[in-house]
């Protein structure tokens, strides 16, 4: 007998009350929160404040989590960072989600040449590994914000894009689509108020769980070099930077590496909660 | 079937071919030049005339539209071109990389489903337990951890403090030397597979209890499960022919991290020294690679799932 | 009996005298695991086609160039020449060449080998970078413009006496002993094999490449250095990581380490680890270069401001951790023309500010610097100085470009400000012509350096015989350079080797710790890999 049916358990309850989405929800708010509110969170400036002969130091009174090689506050550091990641994991998912739903909505909704065209995109796209072609667009544009909203929001829409497709075609046929053709509402109207609303269940996880991998992503690339411009910190180029000195400062890459741990786990166990609301038939529904 | 796969392999040229130019144009608008990169190091003054006769040879100065057409027609002809550093064809430079990364990939994905395949199932197999959260939990965190710092934490662990496994480079290919990278790289697809394969397996028990709860007859049942152990297995494997395209970008980290001398660290060395020609054979490879599994995984999928008609 | 013990008792005496003796004499036999650490990998096997310092620590191993380099005299040296003569006017060299130096294959050298191979490297179809060197020889250009087949400055007296001609009276020890140079074997280098299997005049053979992996080396018994090499094999292997190669060394996988500031802090420190480490001024300075073209850094006072502004001791302390030397103007200390009585610019905040006001800036400006990543000279160097010059007032923005563009911009003159590690040796008055007028911009004069008693100097310098009033001259020179300001100086590489316990012979080279001559470094038999 499956054990599902026996008697009360932790998931049971955890799912019962949706704790998936409370955690994740909670902790994602809390982090970017910090990242609002970091200029009166922050005890330093974290660029300016930087003064080498406190260089190096373990976490204390004075430093919660330590100082750098420059001398620069790593608490302040880590909450302005929070503005970055957060930033370019939300703007860029954003992009994603915008692109992918235009172009899958309306490949789905025309068909015909410009379905058959956006599909081959889509293959191209997803054929190439977006870290690769995020990488190759970096090293065009100089680092900067903008140039890691552009690279990764321009690299990550084809999910969204064949996903959106697909929802669209089952919901295409439905009724009140057909009725409000006939009524003589324009293509536009139609995909906008009809069926935009019944397809964004599932793009909204996606897009949740879109935004854990743009942060990872943009830790990779700061990582690679290619990140945000420094001196600004970045989780990511705060782990590069530590690189050498794990063994003698571990404090100063732990922090920036929990930091983009706790915000992509958030985001993850907020897309599985929303994912349990939204999406009951799905595939990864708990019992 | 096999009208189908030459039909795939057939849809493959067009794809290969546009990635083939949006790289071309990618790179030729890309700042800094193979000839820059040489004296890049502060050492011993450029010399111009060198340079010009660089850019000259390496057929620099021409407009892009003809290197594409030259670029497309060596292609015809499988020839990719010399390496601007080494001034060897492309093809050998490819060659002798493309070893290590595929063992790479191949262990980081042996990792993930021999760990990430038994872990959802036994999680399917009693869920709501502590076993259950627990390797979910320890799934959702193997996505969310940044693959660099889980492999510096294994570096300075497991090669450093314990001194069990080597840190760094490709030894003579020996196991030992692989397996660290091939860990830190498959540890979020042995996550995704262990999420994936408790789904799939939890609907087959589900749906099974639900028959037995209507009592409609054994062979019903017997039916109703292989489709949908049929399901799970196409969705199972589906998901690992998409985790391959993953861990061929993200293997491009990990291989500078650990020295690992594959394609991915053969890519990123040549985009600093602007060898075009070896990124550019690099990137076709890679996405070459990524259709042939995907093709191949469909194709496995349809002869699991006779149903699953592609047209 | 009691002979035989006396016997016994003095044989044991002897043997552990001269065991004694033996423990400071160099062994033969055993692996050199060494490592190439300014990349992940090399450029290939043909060390003609890069002048990349990576290339040259394998070439170091198998090939040989005319002249070599003593890095403890700090003078070129003839390798492949047995003496040579110099005509009056200092422009034709006449050498008579070792009899004794075979190519790896048992072929014996030949005045024709250096011939092809200078031809070689001038072809103009082949861009090679060592043209740059062996423009030197008169005719030379000719062939590069196709003007000409041969050189017409190298003339063969016979198999083993050649005859130079150059084109200007300097000492071509400096030019002839870069690998670039390296003399290769004209029959079979033109072979197909050639190009995977490298074939010298050094003191190891090639043996196999592992691409991105390693290379490995066996002795050649035929070097004309008499009983060297000592070691029968050598491997190295590219480990751009500092922090991999540290992880490697604690482990015993490699021999010997370049290392980078913060394990030359932590190596300091261990009592173990300090006992075995070799350091050196290299002829390197790290500068950050201002474009007179943009307006604040026309003038003199702006740039001097800058250098008085930023505390370079203490980022030397803190960032480099104490592996470096301050740079007091261009030349660095292992420099023959370094004067020791010069001192860097002292750390004075409020001389910057008057300056900065005296000229004109006392509300400040802002300037944006392109650098690399790199640790020791790149963006972390400048996010010390934002901080530093923003208390006088100057905002500093950073630009992180990758070396290729750094090394595009700046040649062409695209750039505010620059942080670059720059050569400055071993020859003084080669690295200060960087600062002559005539010297283009794309050259080495970045800074567009034009005074004119600074070229009435360097050109004195150059026609001065004797070696004492010259470095007299270079040093003024070097003093109107510290003067002008056209770079905030920062500091000149000490570059420190860390080798294990049972490693010998490692010889301290300014021009670049990482190139060994490899025939004098030998394994005494505690290394793992002594057989």
């Amino acid at each position: 007998m499956p054990s599902s049916i026996q008697g009360l358990s932790t998931i049971r309850i955890l799912s019962q009350y949706h704790a998936n989405l409370w955690i994740g929800g909670i902790l994602f708010a809390l982090i970017v929160l910090a990242g609002v509110f970091a200029p009166w969170l922050a005890h330093t400036d974290p660029v300016m404040d930087a003064d080498l002969m406190n260089s190096g130091l373990p976490p204390g009174h004075d430093f919660w989590f330590g100082t750098d090689d420059q001398g620069r506050d790593i608490y302040s550091r880590v909450l302005y960072g929070a503005r970055v990641s957060l930033t370019v994991g939300i703007g860029s998912q954003l992009i994603n989600t915008v692109i992918g739903v235009a172009l899958g909505l309306s490949a789905g909704y025309w068909g015909g040449w410009w379905d058959d065209f956006i599909n081959g995109l889509t293959n191209m796209m997803l054929a190439i590994p977006s870290l690769v072609f995020a990488l190759a667009i970096m090293a065009i544009l100089s680092p900067g914000l903008t140039s890691l909203l552009i690279a990764l929001g321009l690299t990550n829409w084809s999910f969204t894009c064949r996903l959106s497709r697909a929802s669209t075609l089952s919901v295409k046929s439905q009724g009140y689509v057909q009725a409000a053709k006939v009524l003589g509402y324009s293509d536009l109207r139609i995909m906008a108020t009809q069926i935009l609303p019944n397809i964004l269940g599932p793009i909204v996880i996606i897009a949740t769980l879109g935004m854990g991998g743009a942060v990872l992503a943009e830790a990779a690339l700061s990582f690679l070099g290619l990140g945000i411009k420094p001196p600004f910190p970045s989780w990511g180029s705060m782990l590069s930077d530590a690189r050498e000195q794990m063994m003698l400062a571990p404090w100063i890459s732990i922090f920036p590496g929990l930091a983009i741990f706790a915000t992509v786990l958030s985001l993850n166990l907020l897309g599985d909660g929303l994912r349990d609301i939204l999406d009951p038939q799905s595939r990864t529904r708990r019992t | 079937m096999l009208q189908y796969l030459v039909r795939r392999i057939v849809q493959m040229i067009p794809i290969l071919l546009a990635v083939a130019l949006l790289i071309f144009v990618v790179f030729s608008v890309i700042p800094g030049t193979f000839a820059s990169s040489v004296g890049a190091d502060g050492r011993g003054m450029l010399d111009d005339k060198v340079i010009e006769r660089m850019n000259e040879q390496f057929g620099l100065n021409d407009p892009v539209y003809v290197r594409f057409g030259q670029y497309v027609l060596d292609l015809m002809q499988l020839d990719l071109g010399d390496s601007f550093r080494t001034r060897r064809p492309v093809v050998e430079e490819l060659a002798s990389r493309a070893l290590p990364t595929l063992r790479l990939i191949a262990g980081s994905m042996l990792f993930a489903i021999v760990i990430g395949l038994p872990l959802g199932f036994l999680a399917a197999l009693k869920p709501g337990t502590l076993l259950d959260s627990v390797s979910m939990v320890t799934a959702v965190s193997g996505l969310s951890i940044p693959k660099f710092w889980l492999g510096l934490l294994m570096m300075f662990l497991f090669a450093l403090t314990l001194g069990w496994l080597p840190s760094f480079g490709y030894g003579s290919g020996g196991l030992r030397h692989l397996i660290l990278p091939s860990i830190a790289l498959g540890v979020a697809p042995m996550a995704l597979l262990a999420r994936t394969t408790r789904a799939a397996v939890l609907d087959i028990l589900n749906a099974d209890f639900v028959r037995t709860a209507r009592s409609k007859g054994m062979s019903e049942i017997r039916v109703v499960r292989w489709h949908l152990v049929r399901n799970a297995l196409v969705i199972v494997l589906t998901t690992i022919g998409l985790q391959f395209g993953t861990v061929i970008g993200e293997a491009v980290v990990i291989e500078q991290l650990f020295s690992w001398p594959g394609i991915g660290s053969l890519m990123v060395d040549s985009v600093t020294l602007r060898d075009i020609p070896v990124v550019q054979g690099c990137i076709l490879v890679i996405v070459l690679f990524f259709l042939v599994v995907n093709m191949l995984i469909d194709v496995l999928c349809a002869i699991i799932d006779p149903r699953i008609k592609y047209d | 009996m009691i002979n035989r013990f006396l016997m016994a008792a003095t044989t044991a005496l002897a043997l552990s005298l001269t065991a004694g003796a033996h423990a400071q004499e160099p062994r033969d036999g055993g692996t050199i695991r060494y490592t190439a650490a300014y990349g992940p990998s090399f450029a290939g096997l043909d060390i003609h086609s890069t002048n990349r310092t990576q290339d040259a620590i394998w070439a170091m191993a198998v090939h040989r160039g005319l002249y070599g380099w003593d890095p403890v005299a700090k003078k070129p040296t003839l390798e492949l020449a047995e003496s040579v003569d110099v005509s009056d006017d200092g422009l034709v060299y006449t050498y008579k060449l070792r009899d004794d130096a075979y190519f790896h294959n048992g072929r014996k050298m030949t005045a024709d080998d250096i011939i092809w191979t200078y031809t070689d490297i001038m072809d103009g179809s082949k861009a090679y970078p060592g043209a740059r060197y062996i423009r030197l020889i008169k005719g030379a250009e000719d062939v590069e413009s196709g003007k000409a087949k041969t050189i017409s400055g190298l003339k063969k007296i016979d198999d083993h006496t050649l005859e130079i001609t150059l084109t200007e009276p300097v000492e071509p020890g400096y030019y002839l002993n870069q690998m670039t140079t390296a003399i290769y074997p004209a029959k079979e280098a033109q072979e197909k094999g050639f190009a995977s299997h490298p074939i010298g005049l050094g003191p190891f053979k090639f043996e196999e490449y592992v691409p991105g992996s390693r290379m490995a080396f066996s002795r050649f018994d035929k070097f004309y250095k008499k009983d060297l090499p000592h070691a029968d094999k050598l491997v190295i292997t590219p480990m751009g990581e500092a922090s991999a190669r540290n992880v490697a060394f604690r482990n015993q996988e490699i021999d010997a380490s370049i290392l980078g500031p913060v394990q030359y802090q932590t190596y300091s420190a261990d009592p173990e680890l300090s006992k075995n480490m070799v350091e050196v001024a290299e002829y390197y300075t790290r500068v950050m270069g201002f474009n007179p073209g943009y307006e604040p850094f026309a003038d003199k006072r702006v740039r001097q401001a800058i250098n008085y502004a930023i505390n370079t001791d203490l980022i030397i302390k803190k960032l480099a951790k104490g592996k470096a030397y301050p740079a007091a103007g261009w030349l660095p200390p292992s420099s023959s023309a370094y004067d020791k009585s010069m001192k860097p610019y002292a750390y004075d905040p409020d001389k910057a500010k008057a300056l900065l006001k005296e000229a004109g800036y006392g509300d400040g400006f802002e300037f944006e610097v392109i650098a690399t990543s790199n640790e020791s000279w790149g963006v972390p160097i400048i996010e010390a100085i934002v901080p530093m010059l923003a208390k006088v007032g100057i905002k500093v923005t950073i630009k992180p470009v990758e070396g290729s563009v750094l090394s595009e911009s700046v040649r062409a003159g695209k750039f505010q400000a620059f942080m670059w590690s720059l050569e400055t040796g071993p020859d003084p008055l080669a690295a200060l012509k960087c600062f002559d007028s005539s010297t283009p911009q794309s050259a080495c004069n970045y800074t567009k350096f034009d005074n004119a008693e600074f070229d009435k100097l360097l050109e004195q310098a150059g026609n001065e015989k004797d070696q004492t009033k010259r470095i007299e001259t270079l040093q003024k020179a070097n003093k109107i350079v510290y003067d002008e300001a056209p770079y905030w100086f920062y500091n000149c590489n000490k570059a420190v080797m860390a080798y294990q316990p049972w490693l010998h012979g490692l010889q301290a080279n300014p021009v670049d710790l990482a190139l060994q001559n490899y025939e004098d470094i030998w394994v005494d038999d505690s290394s793992p890999v002594a057989e």
